[in-house]
C-alpha cells in the first residue's frame, strides 16, 4: 500500500455535476484551498468537430466506452446482477468518465415543487388504498431553503427557460429564455388546450446568447446533443476543463483513472481520508489520500457502495449503516412511451430539435401526489418520417413526399414518481466491471400499485392523442433504465430514518458529506438533476461559510486550508 | 527539427500531422456522388460551401478511421464501373437506389459504397441544408444559429393562449 501523505483540505470522490459543482463554488471563495477530485473513469475529448460528425453519421456515441454492460445473458458475460422481480436496466443509465453523466445527459432541469418536499405529510392523509409497503420520509428541508440554489444552479449548469412560468414559484429569472415550442408541438398543445391540461415550455440546460463574456457558447439548435459539438449543453467535464484552463487554482487536481475502494476512519465519528487504486501506477495496488473533508459524489449507485464497502471496527456494518439504510430504498423514475396512429400529417413534420420544447406537469400536482405524480413531454423525434434513413433505402422523392404528410405514429412520454420501499436495494458484488469499480447487485420489485397506476395514465393519454385525432393508444415500452436512481442513502431529520443530515453530513461523522441523487429523501416526478446541483451549491455555500472557517479556527490556523501560500 | 514531445496529446483518433490528402479523382467523383444525391432527391443545394464541407467531411472521417482513405477509392472505382455500364448520371443512381446495395453485411464492393459512404453523404447532404426542401426550417446536424427573440431557427407554434394555460399551475 501507497500513501500519499501531502494533506487534502478536501476530497471530492466523483467528477459529475454534483463534484464540479461544489468543487467551482468552493475554490471560488478559497482558491488556495488544496481539493483533489478522485475519478474512476477516464477522460474523453469533448467538443470534436470530427467526433460530432461520427455521432451524426452513425449514431455512436464516443463515450460508449464508459457505460455498464449489459446484465450476464446465456450467451455474454456482461455485468451487474438484476435479483428482483422487475429488472433496472443499468446499461446507458451513467457515465463512469471524466465529468460524469452529464456528459450524456438530456438537460431537462426542472424544480421539484413544494409539496414533494413533504411527502409522507401529505402521502398519509390521503394514500389508505396503496397496497404497498412504502417507507415515506419528508425531507428535512423545504422547497424554500432550496430556492435560492435553484436560482444559482440555474445559472451554473445555464437554463433556457420560462421566468414566467409558475410551475413551481421562483425569485429570479432564468438566465436565458425559453425556446419556442416547435412546430411538433402543436398537435399535442391543441389538443391538451382543449381538454383543460396545463402545459409550459420544457426548461432546458441549454446556454443562450449573452452580451457577457462567457467560456460557454450558446446552442446553435444543431440537434446532435448526445455529442454537443460546441459544449452548449452542460457537461460537467467541459466546465472541468475550463476550471483548469482558465483559472489560477495552484492546489486543485482531478486524477482519472483512481477508484475509490473505501473510507479510513480515525474513530467512529471521522473520516481521515480514502484507500483508492490508481490504474496509472497500479492496476492492483491500493493507494491512500488523506484528507480533512471527504465528498462522496459518485452518483447515487456508487455512493452508497463505497459506504457498504468501508467496513470497519467503528461501522461494521458499512460506514452510516448501524442502522440498515444504506443502499435501501432505492427508486428511479420509470419512463413510459406512448404511441399512437395520426391518419394523416399535412404539415410535413418532421423532428427539427434534438430536445423536447413542451411538458406538461398538470399531473405533477398535489391532487395527483398519493397515486404517482407524473409529466408528459412531446419528444422531439415524435412525428414523422427520417428522411435520411428513407433515402438511404433508395425510395423516390415522390414516394417520401406522400409518406411525410401521409399516416404517421406519434408518442408522447411520460415520468412517473414512485415510492420507496425498503426492500428494494443496492449491494456490491465482488466481481469487478470493465472500469475497475465492484459491480453492483440490484433487487427491485415495482410494487403492487404500479400497474393500476400506469392504467390510470394511459387513459389520460388516450383522452390527449383522441383529442389530436389519433387512435390505437398503447404503450410502447417502459424503461426502468436507472437513469434517476435515488433515494439510497436519504436526506432525514435523524439517524432512525435516513443516512444523512439536511447539509448532506452523514450522521454521527462530523466530516463525510454524500452529494448525489442518493441523498434525496424522494424523487418527485422530474429529472433530478437541476435539484442534486442545487443541493450541491448548498453545500458547497454551507461548507464556505460554516465547515472551513470553523476548522480553520478549531485548528488554530493549523490545518491545512492552503490559503496562506 | 521540431523535437517537442507529443506522445502524451489527448486524442480520440490516431494523431497524424500532415493532412490526409485524397488524389484528386477520388475527390471529384465524390462530389459528384454527393451532388447525385442533392438532384436525385431534388434537395436544396446551399449557395456556397459545399464542396469544401465535402472535403472537411471525409478528412474527419478519415481521421476517426483510416479505412474511410479506402473506402472512398473503393467507391469512386464503384461508380465509374458503374457510369460505364449504365451511362454517367444513372449509375450513380443505381449505387443509390439498387437493392443489392443494401443487402447486410455490406461485403460486397457495391454495398460498401453504398452502406460506408453514399449512406453518409446523404445525411451529410440533409445536414448542410438538403432538407429544407422538405419545408422544414432546422434538421438534426445543421448548425441553424441560437434562439433569437423573434428569429427563432425552427418552425415554431406561436401559442397564444399560452398565459391562460399557465393559471393556476
Ligand atoms: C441518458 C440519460 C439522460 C439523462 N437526462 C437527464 C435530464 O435530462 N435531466 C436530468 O435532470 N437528469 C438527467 N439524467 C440524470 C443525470 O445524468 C444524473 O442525475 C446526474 O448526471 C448525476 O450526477 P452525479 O454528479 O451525481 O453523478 P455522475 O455524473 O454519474 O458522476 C459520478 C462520477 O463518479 C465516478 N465514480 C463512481 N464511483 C467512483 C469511485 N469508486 N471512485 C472514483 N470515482 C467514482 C463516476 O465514474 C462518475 O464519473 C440523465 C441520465 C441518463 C443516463
Ligand atoms: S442543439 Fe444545442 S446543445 Fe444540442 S448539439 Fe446543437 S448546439 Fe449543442
Amino acid at each position: 500500500m501507497t500513501s500519499n501523505n501531502t494533506p487534502n483540505d478536501i476530497l471530492i470522490i466523483g467528477s459529475g455535476v454534483a463534484g464540479a459543482a461544489i468543487a467551482q463554488k468552493i475554490l471560488e471563495q478559497h482558491p488556495n484551498a488544496k481539493i483533489t477530485m478522485l475519478e474512476a473513469g477516464g477522460k474523453m475529448k469533448m467538443r470534436d468537430f470530427a467526433l460530432h460528425q461520427d455521432y451524426l453519421v452513425t449514431g455512436n456515441m464516443p463515450y460508449d466506452y464508459y457505460h455498464d454492460f449489459a446484465y450476464p445473458n446465456r450467451d455474454t458475460a456482461g455485468e451487474n446482477e438484476s435479483l428482483g422481480k422487475t429488472m433496472l436496466p443499468m446499461q446507458g443509465s451513467r457515465l463512469l468518465m471524466y465529468g460524469g453523466s452529464t456528459v450524456h445527459w438530456g438537460g431537462w432541469s426542472f424544480r421539484l415543487k413544494p409539496e414533494d418536499f413533504e411527502l409522507k405529510t401529505r402521502i398519509a392523509k390521503t394514500s389508505q388504498h396503496l397496497s404497498g409497503n412504502y417507507d415515506l420520509i419528508d425531507w428535512p428541508i423545504s422547497y424554500s431553503d432550496l430556492e435560492p440554489f435553484y436560482c444559482e444552479a440555474e445559472h451554473y449548469i445555464g437554463v433556457s427557460g420560462d421566468s414566467n412560468d409558475t410551475t413551481s414559484p421562483r425569485s429570479a429569472a432564468y438566465p436565458y429564455p425559453a425556446f419556442p415550442y416547435t412546430l411538433e408541438d402543436k398537435p399535442s398543445i391543441e389538443a391538451m388546450q382543449s381538454l383543460g391540461i396545463k402545459y409550459s415550455h420544457m426548461p432546458i440546460a441549454r446556454h443562450g446568447l449573452t452580451a457577457s463574456e462567457s467560456t460557454h457558447p450558446p446552442c446553435q439548435t444543431t440537434g446532435t446533443c448526445k455529442y454537443c459539438p460546441f459544449g452548449a449543453r452542460y457537461a460537467a467535464a467541459n466546465y472541468l476543463d475550463d476550471i483548469q484552463t482558465f483559472y489560477d487554482y495552484p492546489n486543485f487536481s482531478i486524477i482519472t483513472n483512481a477508484a475509490v475502494e473505501s473510507l479510513i476512519m480515525t474513530n467512529k465519528h471521522k473520516v481521515s481520508g480514502v484507500h483508492y487504486i490508481d490504474k496509472n501506477i497500479d492496476q492492483h495496488a491500493t493507494q491512500t489520500l488523506h484528507a480533512d473533508l471527504v465528498i462522496l459524489a459518485a452518483g447515487a449507485i456508487e455512493s452508497s457502495k463505497i459506504l457498504l464497502r468501508s467496513q470497519n471496527d467503528f461501522w461494521p456494518k458499512g460506514l452510516g449503516n448501524d442502522k440498515d439504510l444504506v443502499g435501501r430504498n432505492l427508486i428511479t423514475h420509470p419512463y413510459l412511451m406512448f404511441e399512437a396512429e395520426l391518419p394523416e400529417n399535412p404539415l410535413g413534420l418532421i423532428p427539427e430539435m434534438d430536445f423536447p420544447t413542451m411538458v406538461s406537469r398538470h399531473f405533477d400536482s398535489p391532487e395527483e401526489q398519493s397515486e404517482g405524480k407524473y409529466i408528459i413531454v412531446n419528444p422531439p423525434s415524435s412525428i414523422g418520417v427520417k428522411l435520411a434513413q428513407e433515402m438511404q433505402n433508395g425510395k423516390p422523392l415522390n414516394v417520401i413526399r406522400d409518406e411525410l404528410t401521409g399516416k404517421t405514429k406519434l408518442q408522447l412520454h411520460a415520468l412517473v414518481e414512485i415510492f420507496s420501499q425498503r426492500d428494494n436495494r443496492l449491494s456490491n458484488v465482488s466481481k469487478r466491471n470493465h472500469i475497475g469499480l465492484q459491480e453492483t447487485a440490484i433487487n427491485f420489485d415495482q410494487g403492487p400499485d404500479f400497474e393500476v397506476r400506469i392504467a390510470q395514465i394511459q387513459t389520460e393519454i388516450d383522452k390527449i392523442f383522441t383529442a389530436m385525432g389519433a387512435h390505437n393508444t398503447k404503450l410502447k415500452t417502459i424503461s426502468w433504465r436507472a437513469d434517476h436512481a435515488a433515494c439510497t442513502t436519504r436526506m432525514a431529520h435523524s439517524s432512525s430514518e435516513g443516512v444523512v443530515d439536511k447539509n448532506l453530513k452523514v450522521f454521527d461523522v462530523e466530516n463525510l458529506f454524500i452529494c448525489s441523487n442518493s441523498s434525496f429523501s424522494s424523487l418527485g416526478a422530474v429529472n433530478p438533476t437541476l435539484t442534486l446541483t442545487s443541493l450541491a451549491l448548498r453545500l458547497a455555500h454551507h461548507i464556505n461559510e460554516n465547515v472551513l472557517p470553523n476548522r480553520q479556527a478549531e485548528a488554530g490556523n493549523n490545518i491545512a486550508i492552503h490559503e496562506a501560500n | 527539427m521540431d523535437t517537442s514531445e507529443t506522445y502524451d496529446i489527448e486524442t480520440p483518433y490516431p494523431y497524424i500531422e500532415e493532412s490526409l490528402n485524397l488524389d484528386a479523382d477520388t475527390f471529384e467523383t465524390m462530389w459528384q456522388l454527393l451532388s447525385c444525391i442533392f438532384d436525385y432527391w431534388e434537395l436544396a443545394m446551399p449557395t456556397s460551401g459545399a464542396k469544401s464541407q465535402l472535403l472537411v467531411f471525409m478528412q474527419n472521417r478519415m481521421k476517426i478511421n483510416l479505412n474511410y482513405y479506402a473506402e472512398y477509392k473503393n467507391a469512386a472505382c464503384v461508380i465509374h464501373e458503374l457510369n460505364q455500364k449504365f451511362g454517367k448520371h444513372n449509375g450513380t443512381i443505381h449505387l443509390l437506389t439498387s437493392p443489392e446495395a443494401a443487402i447486410k453485411p455490406a461485403n460486397t464492393r457495391l454495398a460498401r459504397a453504398r452502406q460506408m459512404v453514399s449512406n453518409e453523404f446523404i445525411t451529410l447532404a440533409l445536414s448542410i441544408g438538403g432538407f429544407k426542401s422538405f419545408g422544414a426550417k432546422n434538421a438534426l446536424g445543421y448548425i441553424n444559429g441560437g434562439n433569437v427573440e423573434g428569429k427563432a431557427p425552427y418552425r415554431i407554434f406561436s401559442d397564444h393562449t399560452d398565459e391562460d394555460s399557465k393559471k393556476d399551475i
